[in-house]
């Protein structure tokens, strides 16, 4: 599987008259048809990790590749369009837009990206609204749905664009174990069937135990990466 | 492109939606300062415009007169004028006042297109009934060509000013003058000048009194009339030009004051004083409207303002999922210019009533009860809109230049 996203001795610090090193040296790289977890307890910087490998934060130091080419040292416009094409992001609370419903919600990307007219944006929203299971709850506002529905719907939102990396901030986090387990299920089935990269921050060891490839941090290092596609007959 | 930006007015106008009583705050902020400047600046401009008018049509245009700005060089001035011997105390030669070659100023005056030029002759008399005097002005014209370069027809409040011609030794005097003497229309009452004896003349009309340029003091009789009575046959020593343009009326005038050499005064300079006035003023009122359009901003920067605070979360989400900078700004740019479009169209609502209302005011000015004097032309209008659309702008783009730079690292950061 081809890696889509490489990281090369990242290093994140927080200026102040007393530095925050969030991320050190931190080295990986992300595959398409993988579901990866960065596990490791609170404040161990995985968070952080994850915001420099969405193109949200950009790394004091070190180089990051997505798609073989150096992306840390774009203009934000030029960071913000790539988010906008090629990546979805789920965090772990819904983060959807009040004012809007769930189907204008997932139409929002599409709309800014604009490569949809309105009414093809639509129909892709509603499809993929159908696909998490929302079909017939399209029209309702976030304070109408629960939270697990609500966290489809920001999954529906993440895939609008059709992006090659899905990255998840504790996506589950929020939810009991039986819309866990449903929204686990829908990231995986995207790594596995979709050919798309899927990372995910996570703190409970059950998700990590089910992922291809689990990168265990400490004090804003990597600890050890498990990779246990390798213990899998090739797939 | 232009469907993106329609998209992002979408998100500003859920957002003034959500928050429907600020909004409305904020709009009928701009509403009133909008309307108050469209009620303040009619009656303002109306009244100018009504106070120009009156100037413009009061008099002539340009009135040429008998004299001249410096005196003319004496005989022995212009033969020697440039020769090395300094003339003093020259018998300097006596000439009758009064224009001459006058045909030949009214001809060329008359060129302009759409002008007319009127000769009269004006002078000083007394007029006498019973044991009381008055010493007025008359103007002696004629009644056919004074017509068309004046408004005193209309002033008339009894007669017409062909009465003159109708009536041996008629005279137009204003009322308040008749009342003095105590005279009617058909009276006859005695005038005098310095240069002739007395002779009876008939009331034939009365003007209003409180007009600009007709002074109580002034008299309109006939040019032959008054040519015979001031003892100045054939002499005419004011001649008023009426222009189609009467903003040309500076430039005409020059013309033919280079030309002929007398006097050629515009309506402009007349009113030099009056017209600085307005200068004046007008500064005066465009900045204390101006004020009010500023304050009503304020409103769609608290709005705006308080928007992009509650909204950090949604800024940034829309952030991470690739919304540009640009974009964010133009929402919350966006979030201000509606409630100032909202608001202006409120404010012409509000102004086209004020000014509906002080249109139907009677109020008692110079003896009659007229109408305030208003300007409701379009340029107001455009102006408060162009004046709150700056306005709201720059009042929204202090807050949305801070929605763009929200970093959505510190937010995700902090909802985790």
């Amino acid at each position: 599987m081809s890696a889509i996203l490489e990281a090369r001795s990242l290093t994140r610090t927080l200026a102040g008259p007393k530095p925050v090193h969030l991320v050190r040296d931190v080295s990986l790289t992300i595959e398409r048809g993988a579901f990866t977890t960065i596990v490791g307890p609170s404040g161990c910087g995985k968070s952080s990790l994850l915001y420099l490998l969405g193109l949200i934060d950009r790394p004091d130091s070190g180089e990051l590749l997505f798609d073989g080419r150096e992306v840390s040292a774009l203009s934000g416009d030029e960071r913000a369009s790539i988010r906008l094409a090629r990546f979805g992001f789920v965090f772990q609370f819904h983060f959807l837009l009040p004012e809007f419903s769930a189907l204008e919600n997932v139409m929002l990307p599409m709309q800014r990206l604009g490569r949809l007219d309105r009414d093809g944006a639509r129909s892709r929203a509603l499809e993929l609204l159908t696909a998490v299971g929302l079909g017939e709850k399209s029209a309702n506002t976030p304070d109408r749905l629960s939270g697990g529905e609500r966290q489809r719907v920001a999954i529906a939102r993440a895939l609008a664009n059709d992006p090659v990396l899905i990255l998840g901030d504790e996506p589950t986090g929020d939810l009991d174990s039986r819309n866990s387990a449903r929204v686990i299920e829908d990231l995986r089935a995207l790594a596995h069937e979709g050919g798309r990269a899927v990372a995910c921050v996570t703190h409970d060891p059950g998700i990590a135990e089910i992922s291809d490839v689990q990168i265990e941090m400490l004090d804003g290092r990597i600890e050890k990466i498990i990779d246990r596609r390798a213990r899998l007959p090739a797939a | 492109m232009i469907g993106r930006a329609g998209f992002l007015v979408t998100i500003a106008l859920r957002h003034l939606a959500r928050r429907r009583r600020q909004t409305a705050v904020a709009v009928s902020g701009v509403a009133v300062g909008v309307g108050f400047f469209l009620a303040v600046s009619a009656l303002m401009v109306g009244s100018q415009n009504d106070f120009i008018e009156q100037l413009i049509d009061a008099a002539p245009h340009i009135i040429i007169s008998d004299e001249l700005r410096s005196p003319s060089p004496q005989p022995g001035v212009r033969v020697f004028g440039k020769g090395a011997v300094a003339l003093h105390g020259y018998k300097v030669r006596n000439e009758v006042r009064g224009i001459k070659d006058w045909q030949a100023i009214v001809s060329a005056a008359n060129s302009v297109s759409g002008a007319v030029a009127s000769p009269s002759l004006t002078g000083g008399v007394t007029l006498r009934l019973g044991g009381h005097d008055e010493a007025i002005g008359i103007v002696g014209v004629e009644p056919e060509i004074e017509k068309k370069i004046s408004t005193i027809e209309d002033k008339l409040r009894v007669g017409h000013l062909h009465d003159l011609e109708t009536t041996q030794g008629g005279i137009i005097i204003a009322e308040d003058l008749a009342k003095r003497l105590g005279v009617q229309v058909g009276d006859i009452v005695a005038a005098t000048s310095s240069s002739s004896s007395g002779r009876s003349m008939r009331v034939v009309g009365l003007f209003k009194k409180g007009q600009t340029q007709l002074s109580s003091g002034t008299g309109y009789v006939l040019l032959r009339e008054a040519q015979s009575l001031l003892g100045r046959p054939f002499i005419i020593n004011r001649i008023g030009v009426k222009l189609a343009d009467p903003y040309a009326a500076e430039a005409v005038a020059a013309r033919l004051e280079s030309r002929f050499g007398y006097k050629a005064e515009s309506w402009q300079e007349r009113s030099a004083d009056f017209l600085s006035l307005l200068v004046t003023r007008n500064v005066i009122m465009y900045s204390v409207v101006s004020a009010i359009l500023l304050v009503a901003s304020f409103g769609i920067y608290t709005v705006v303002s308080n928007n992009v605070s509650d909204k950090r979360r949604d800024i940034a989400i829309m952030r991470s999922i690739g919304f540009s900078e640009g974009d964010l700004q133009f929402i919350f740019v966006v979030e201000g210019l509606v409630l100032a479009i909202i608001g202006v169209l409120f404010g012409w609502l509000l102004g086209y009533g004020l000014m509906t209302i002080l249109g139907s005011l009677r109020f008692p000015i110079g003896g009659d009860v007229e109408r305030i004097p208003l300007d409701r032309s379009a340029r107001q209008y455009a102006i408060a809109a162009l004046v709150s659309f700056l306005a709201g702008s720059l009042a929204a783009w202090l807050p949305a230049r801070k929605a763009a730079r929200v970093d959505p690292v510190d937010i995700l950061r902090g909802a985790v």
